[in-house]
């Protein structure tokens, strides 16, 4: 179609279609949606004014996207069947290309037509179902149905490539891909469309330049409102998301509706005040970007007949959108969404179920329902006590992955730990209360001990087998057999010398001696002497033996041998002087006696290894009571597991 | 700190473990009666007679 210059058929304004894929043109003067047929131009009806918004993107802004640059030229604004808004931008491209930018949560997407492959069927939209893959849709990139719903067109403004007809509605499905991969089913049209395209940043598409400088002014004039209900004083902190707010002053539940505040219901107090610790529009800074709570809300899940309770705060930045601070048993998460499409799961979700998502695999932890209990804020869906969702926790410490699930959508969001210190540090407060318990994705801090801690036994080791040639290579230094002639009496010792021999320092000693005893004993006093400084090391050592028979058949104690270790002695020649008495004194004694060196006993090795070994052990015994505490608190416990780390 | 306290203390065991392999150490034998002057660890101690 070629460029269309007319009167506006409802106010007779000027208009112009400047863009030739443009079909609807909304008259900048009386609000028509006017659309160019081959007859001429038909009106519509009039569509509402967009209300003022955050947005950094406006009419007539240009960017470049593969390398071909386009032009902002039209807005639609949609609803969300549950009350959200979003907006689709007309993208015209100066090749000729048509494309849609979609902004909702600060994110933005990029899609174009996409004729469907050949032979491929769309299930209907009474078919398909959140969580649904979708193979062959894009090429060799699998899709998974996020969400589908009914939108409505709201608002327009500037030229839009197709038939918008105020108000009406269409179905719709959306779908994710890996890689940021984002497709939409427009179940409108028939057969339906399907647009393809990426989640996109503002500088992938040129507009890095595009802040909302502007909004400041804006935001804060549109966020002065009062309540309809009670008529106290209300500030919006993102009036353009928010769909629902309550009213401080009177407990009221209200919508927004393009600005205005309509009452919705008075809230039910809960039994028990909600006891959230941060106060909403509280500013803080997390992992460097800075929040502002603008709401909170009491959840519960009901497991085993009990009920659990944590507190939920929204947290909005202008230009990333919105995320989560979880408050559990006083633990706390941050969590931010996440495609479900980098999500792999095997669909099965029972005991011992595994999902991955970066790279690591999570493992299933609670499958319950939430329930909203309270809330207290804004929020940028039409939030109700009551609400209920599937929650679905898989972890993965410090990390939590979550998915959570309606018959019309699914969302997928990773939360991670946080010590209560930093969030006191990014919030600045003081006292939170501490935590109890272990959260299901509090890491264990106590790793060191039985990792980098046990490096030291590894060493050990090491040591002992390059501390074996001084050690361990036994070296016969004196072997001799001796004989104490019978003793006076049976308290006179008798003594006998052996030959000299050589001992090396720096090695230890060990003596042994042997005596034929038999049902009695001999106690043997040797002395190592030194013949150079005639000092003298002395050490004790009693043989017996004893045998005999009884009921429980043939018996023996004790040994006709035994032996004793010695420290290192200086180097230099030594003799031994045996002093003995034994029991059978009026005979003579003989005794043989054997002096060794390098006498690889262990006890140093195993003394080291001890000493070494408590610290990890200790550890260990701590990972797995950590461990347990963790499970405990799951209904898959019998899935745990002691791998986690942090 | 308790990481650095532990790792010095596993390091002042390593370096006893190396001096009494290469001194020739022992922990446990006698010498209750040594006249060498020399400290416990180096004679000993095996018990009374």
């Amino acid at each position: 179609m070629s460029v269309l210059a007319s009167n506006c058929p409802s106010c007779g304004g000027p208009v112009e279609f400047k863009s030739g894929s443009t079909i609807v043109l909304v008259c900048q003067y009386c609000r028509s949606a006017l659309a160019r047929t081959d007859r001429g131009i038909t009106d519509l009806g009039k569509v509402a004014e967009i209300a003022e918004s955050e947005s950094p993107l406006r009419l007539g802004l240009s960017g470049t996207y593969l390398g071909q640059r386009f032009e902002l030229t039209g807005r639609a604004r949609l609803q969300h069947q549950l009350g959200g808004y979003w907006d689709e931008w007309y993208a015209t491209f100066s090749n000729g290309w048509v494309g849609w930018l979609a902004e909702a949560q600060g994110r933005f997407y990029m899609t174009f037509f996409k004729p469907l492959p050949e032979g491929s069927v769309l299930p209907s939209f009474g078919e398909i179902a959140p969580g649904q893959i979708l193979e062959n849709l894009s090429a060799g990139v699998p899709l998974v149905v996020q969400e589908k719903g009914i939108a409505t067109a709201v608002a327009a403004d500037g030229e839009i490539p197709y038939r918008l007809v105020p108000n009406e509605q269409s179905p719709y499905a959306d779908l994710a891909g890996k890689d940021g991969v984002f497709a939409t089913i427009d179940y409108g049209a028939s057969p339906p469309w399907m647009f393809l395209g990426k989640q996109v940043t503002l500088a992938d598409i040129g507009m890095a330049d595009a802040r909302p400088a502007e909004r400041e002014a804006r935001r804060i004039e549109a966020a002065a409102l009062s309540c309809p209900n009670c008529g106290g004083p209300l500030e919006l902190i993102a009036p353009d998301k928010a769909e629902r707010v309550t009213c401080p002053n009177c407990d009221s539940l209200l919508d927004i509706n393009q600005g205005n505040l309509i009452y919705f219901k008075a809230l039910t107090p809960l039994p028990n005040p909600p006891g959230f610790v941060l106060s909403v529009a509280s500013e803080g800074t997390i992992e460097g970007v800075k929040f502002k709570i603008c709401g909170a809300m009491v959840r519960s899940v009901k497991i085993d007949g009990e009920t659990y309770y944590w507190h939920e705060y929204l947290l909005y930045n202008p230009s990333i959108g919105y995320r989560w601070l979880i408050h559990s048993d006083n633990h706390w998460s941050f969590a931010e969404p996440v495609n479900p499409a980098d999500v792999t799961d095997g669909g099965f979700y029972g005991s011992g179920a595994t999902v991955l998502y970066g790279g690591r695999k999570y493992k299933i932890f609670q499958d319950a329902v939430a329930k909203v209990r309270y809330v207290t804020g804004e929020f940028y869906w039409r939030v109700e006590q009551g609400e209920r969702v599937r929650a679905v926790d898989f972890i993965s410490p410090p990390e939590m992955l979550s998915m959570e699930q309606t018959s019309d959508e699914i969302n997928w969001s990773i939360g991670r730990y946080i010590p209560v210190k930093e969030i006191e540090k990014a919030f600045g407060v003081t006292d939170l209360p501490k935590p109890w318990g272990i959260a299901p994705n509090q890491p264990f801090t106590g790793s060191f001990y039985y990792t980098w801690g046990a490096l030291p036994l590894l060493l050990l080791i090491v040591l002992a087998i390059f501390m074996l040639p001084f050690t361990g290579i036994t070296n016969t230094v004196l072997s001799q057999d001796i004989v104490l002639p019978p003793m006076a009496s049976q308290s006179q010792p008798q003594t006998a010398f052996s030959q000299p021999f050589d001992l090396k320092a720096n090695r230890n000693v060990q003596i042994t001696a042997s005596a034929p005893v038999s049902n009695s004993w001999a106690d043997l006093d040797i002395d190592l002497i030194n013949e150079q400084s005639q000092e003298i090391e002395s050490v004790n050592i009693p043989i017996e033996y004893y045998y005999g028979s009884d009921s429980d058949g043939q018996w023996t104690e004790g040994s006709r041998s035994s032996d004793a270790p010695l420290s290192a002695l200086p180097g230099g020649k030594y003799t031994l002087r045996v002093e003995g008495t034994w029991q059978d004194w009026q005979k003579p004694m003989p005794v043989s006696v054997k002096v060794v060196q390098n006498v690889n006993r262990g006890v140093n090795f195993l003394c080291a290894f001890l000493a070494l070994a408590i610290v990890p052990f200790f550890g260990l015994i701590r990972k797995f009571s950590f461990e347990s505490a963790r499970w405990k608190d799951s209904m898959f416990s019998t899935a745990a597991t002691s791998d986690s780390d942090d | 700190m308790f990481k650095a306290l532990y790792m010095f203390f596993a390091a002042a065991v390593l370096l006893a473990y190396a001096s009494a392999a290469w001194f020739g150490w022992e922990i446990a034998n006698s010498g209750s009666r040594s006249r060498l002057g020399i400290p416990f660890i180096y004679t000993g101690f095996r018990g009374g007679k």
